[in-house]
């Protein structure tokens, strides 16, 4: 086989890109945010006198929900579309949860945080449905059902109230001065949820239809399935953003511009966190990274005695300076 | 005879009013490489979508081994036997091209042993798909194909992209499948090929299968030529001579448009051609040879990797479409809507290259720029019924508001790039007198045709493109097959 009939120039195999290369492209992104977010821990550290349990735990617990929702926005852009309604499903899943475990025993409450999360992944494979069977735009499909959503949420709980379990709370939060259970349940769900899944077939599925449509068709990908699919682990997520909000404040509160701004800080650590808008790349530990690097800025400003609004024009400009400084790092690699 | 293979009776298919292919007959026989001909638009690709499960047909079965067969989706035709390597690789390009063998579900141990068999193991299938350079992800997708191990192997215009030593490679995969009592359906523009290594081919014209026969016999090769053209071609001759003639008493003209070794792509030898003003210069070629890059180069959507662009003796370097429009180099780009606003009326469509003229800043002159679009307008004959949006106007009004669009603001230089495709043939005429028409008010017009007829029915001049340099350049009179001969590359014999 190896003599050609002819005598033709060979063609030289292209040369493969090195190991760092590599690294560069593939974990690079997730690097840099890493990194980021490693100094504004050190200032936030710096910042305080007694940096210890208690504001770690302030930190994770805090940032959890917002990070759950950059897990479900991910998903969604990574297989090339938008979820404008992940912010008003974590409000309907808070209300419901915090409308049901008032009073209850540990129990009956963990049972019911599984259900409302089952609910939302059903509501937001509909919602997918919807959007794949249509053919409207995601974005238009996702808008409107945040519209749904947030109505279902005040029929729900009409003001705010509600509540849960303490020991639930406990479980899920962990008390004041304990970091570890908040953590734990994000790690695992990192590790034990997408990695399976984005090693698995339909995870790479995911990633070819954000990629390539009509590539992913003729590789013989189910391309409506596999997006349904993703809007259905984007409703998990998204679910349980809102039995940890449940868990974080120990009440259900309905207020509808609580999930819109939800969402838009979900896109924005997408965004930050390396996830290409175009679909495709990227992964969620970038987008989670993200997540607590937006929510320590206001901190910090707080912490230099900054008002408040000019934390959030603060964080408007990191937000486009990252990406910015990213753009430019990743040009050579997207000119053909 | 034995059983065929792969029948396909009858099949037809249509994409709303174009119908791509009426009804075609295909048989392949175990054990044969089979090749599919015909020119641009035959229906070549339509056929393989469908025997590939990527398009349903909307009439006609497939048979494969005497047993009729739906094909749903690509998974099936797969699971049929059939195993297709597309023109375009159906790789994921945000994927390694392992993730990409696990996304079909083919085996990546039998995907090396047959990059092994094509001494291609080198290959390293951790990269990224990107990162490969096309010719390999031709092999890869190859492989892939291989690693299914099936009945018929379809490649589309495989050899289009590489380079001799990977094709030989191709070659050699192709006789393997024929020892092994498998089929391949072949399809190439590459004639010597074909002859070389078909045992069968089924020319394509129209939509239908007008010849089946072995290309390797004795005047093969013109057999084609001949089965891939329709018979008519006494008139268009008729109007071209009288063309030539004219031309010839006018006698040298000066040019407007030279380009000199322009380099399409990073290949050694350039482009160059002039076009005169009050000529059309025709560009005839095959899919894929740079027309596409010639033409956005020129319209300063691209710039060249080198060579030189003069218009009226001066060298034009555009940065952006701006520039060559400024120069009055406009071009008309196949994709209509891409040229269009859509959703705005024809006013505004006819309008908007206006603003470079009707004052640069301040207030657009309203009165004025009404006056110039209803004469666009009118000497175009659009049918306005449908004014209110572009998009709802036929393709053959859309393609005369591309072209008056450029008209109402004045050019020198027109660019019409595959301009009659999709439009029937009533307003085809339409827009060959209006070509004319341009030409004859001094416009210098460099138009690539699809169709060859057109050269004879409008060019003064043909320029025959072939793998990015200009192969031949030849009167309007030569004839059709001349004309394809020259487009694949081969010496034209009797001029």
């Amino acid at each position: 086989m190896s003599s050609t009939p002819r005598a033709v120039a060979a063609t030289p195999l292209p040369r493969p890109s090195g190991r760092a290369t590599r690294f560069r492209r593939r974990q690079g992104w997730v690097v840099g945010v890493a990194l980021l977010l490693g100094v504004l821990i050190f200032w936030r550290y710096s910042q305080i006198p007694a940096f210890g349990p208690f504001e770690i735990r302030g930190i994770v617990a805090g940032t959890m929900t917002l990070a759950l929702l950059a897990m479900a926005q991910s998903v969604i852009v990574i297989s090339g579309g938008i979820d404008l309604s992940v912010g008003a499903m974590m409000v309907l899943a808070n209300c419901i949860a915090a409308r049901l475990m008032l009073e209850q025993d540990l129990g009956p409450v963990v049972l019911i945080a599984l259900a409302v999360v089952a609910v939302a992944m059903v509501l937001s494979g509909l919602i997918g449905t919807i959007a794949v069977v249509s053919g409207v735009p995601d974005i238009v499909v996702t808008l409107a059902a945040s519209f749904v959503l947030s109505g279902l949420a005040l029929i729900v709980l009409d003001s705010p109230g509600g509540g849960t379990n303490p020991r639930f709370q406990q479980l899920l939060v962990g008390g004041f001065d304990e970091p570890l259970p908040a953590t734990l349940w994000l790690a695992a769900l990192l590790l034990l949820i997408w990695l399976p899944f984005k090693r698995s077939r339909l995870g790479i599925a995911t990633y070819a239809v954000g990629s390539d449509r009509a590539a992913a068709f003729l590789s013989g990908v189910r391309v409506g399935r596999t997006r349904v699919i993703a809007y259905v682990l984007a409703g998990f997520f998204s679910g349980m953003a809102g039995i940890v909000t449940t868990a974080f404040t120990g009440s259900g509160e309905p207020r509808a511009s609580i999930g819109a701004t939800a969402t838009l800080t979900s896109v924005a650590a997408v965004v930050l966190g390396g996830v290409a808008l175009l679909g495709g790349s990227g992964t969620l530990l970038g987008p989670v990274l993200a997540a607590f690097c937006l929510s320590l800025i206001p901190a910090l400003m707080l912490g230099l005695g900054w008002d408040p609004n000019y934390a959030e024009v603060a964080r408007g400009i990191i937000i486009i300076v990252v990406v910015m400084i990213g753009g430019l790092v990743q040009i050579p690699r997207r000119s053909r | 005879m034995a059983q065929p293979l792969l029948q396909a009776t009858a099949v037809a298919k249509a994409f709303g009013p174009v119908v791509a292919l009426r009804a075609v007959d295909l048989s392949v026989a175990p054990g044969e490489v089979h090749a599919l001909l015909g020119a641009n638009g035959a229906g070549k690709s339509t056929l393989v979508k469908i025997l590939t499960g990527v398009l349903r047909n909307d009439a006609g079965t497939v048979a494969v081994n005497g047993a009729e067969v739906e094909l749903n989706s690509p998974t099936e035709a797969r699971d049929k036997g059939l195993a297709p390597v597309y023109q375009d690789p159906a790789m994921i390009r945000d994927l390694t091209v392992e993730q990409n063998l696990r996304l079909t579900g083919a085996d990546p141990a039998r995907v090396r042993h047959e990059l092994a068999g094509m001494d291609l193991d080198g290959l390293d299938l951790d990269e990224q798909v990107r990162d490969i350079p096309l010719p390999f992800l031709r092999m890869l997708d190859l492989a892939r194909a291989l690693a299914f191990d099936p009945q018929l192997l379809v490649l589309d215009e495989i050899t289009a992209a590489l380079p001799p030593d990977l094709s030989e490679r191709v070659f050699a995969i192709m006789t393997r499948w024929k020892r092994r009592n498998r089929s391949v359906l072949f399809i190439s523009h590459r004639l010597a090929e074909v002859r070389e290594h078909c045992d069968m081919c089924t020319v394509l014209r129209d939509g239908r299968d007008v010849a089946s026969f072995h290309p390797g016999r004795e005047g093969g090769e013109s057999q084609i030529v001949a089965a891939m053209l329709a018979e008519a071609g006494a008139q268009v001759r008729d109007v071209a001579r009288e063309r030539a003639a004219r031309a010839e008493a006018e006698g040298e003209r000066t040019p407007r448009l030279v380009v000199r070794d322009l380099l399409i792509d990073r290949q050694d030898a350039g482009v160059s051609f002039e076009v005169a003003a009050g000529e059309v210069l025709g560009l005839a070629a095959l899919e894929g040879q740079g027309q596409d890059r010639l033409f956005e180069i020129l319209s300063g959507n691209v710039r060249a990797a080198g060579g030189e662009i003069l218009v009226d003796g001066r060298p034009l370097r555009a940065r952006h479409p701006y520039d060559a429009i400024r120069r009055g180099v406009v071009l008309v780009p196949a994709n209509r809507l891409l040229a269009l606003l859509p959703q705005r009326p024809i006013r505004e469509n006819i309008a908007i290259p206006l603003f470079n003229r009707i004052g640069r800043w301040g207030p657009i002159n309203v009165g004025r720029e009404r006056r110039q679009v209803r004469d666009a307008v009118e000497r175009l004959s659009i049918d306005t019924r449908a004014a209110a949006q572009a998009r709802r106007l036929s393709g053959g009004n859309q393609q005369k508001l591309t072209i008056g669009r450029w008209l109402a603001a004045g050019f020198r230089t027109l660019l019409l790039f595959d301009p009659t495709r999709g439009i029937d043939v009533g307003t085809k005429h339409q827009i060959y007198d209006l070509v004319r028409e341009l030409a004859d008010g001094g416009a210098a017009i460099l138009m690539f045709t699809s169709e060859l007829r057109e050269i004879g029915l409008v060019c003064d001049r043909a320029a025959v493109l072939h793998n990015g340099a200009i192969v031949a350049e030849m009167p309007p009179t030569a004839s059709e097959s001349d004309l394809l001969t020259a487009a694949h590359g081969l010496e034209v014999t009797a001029v």
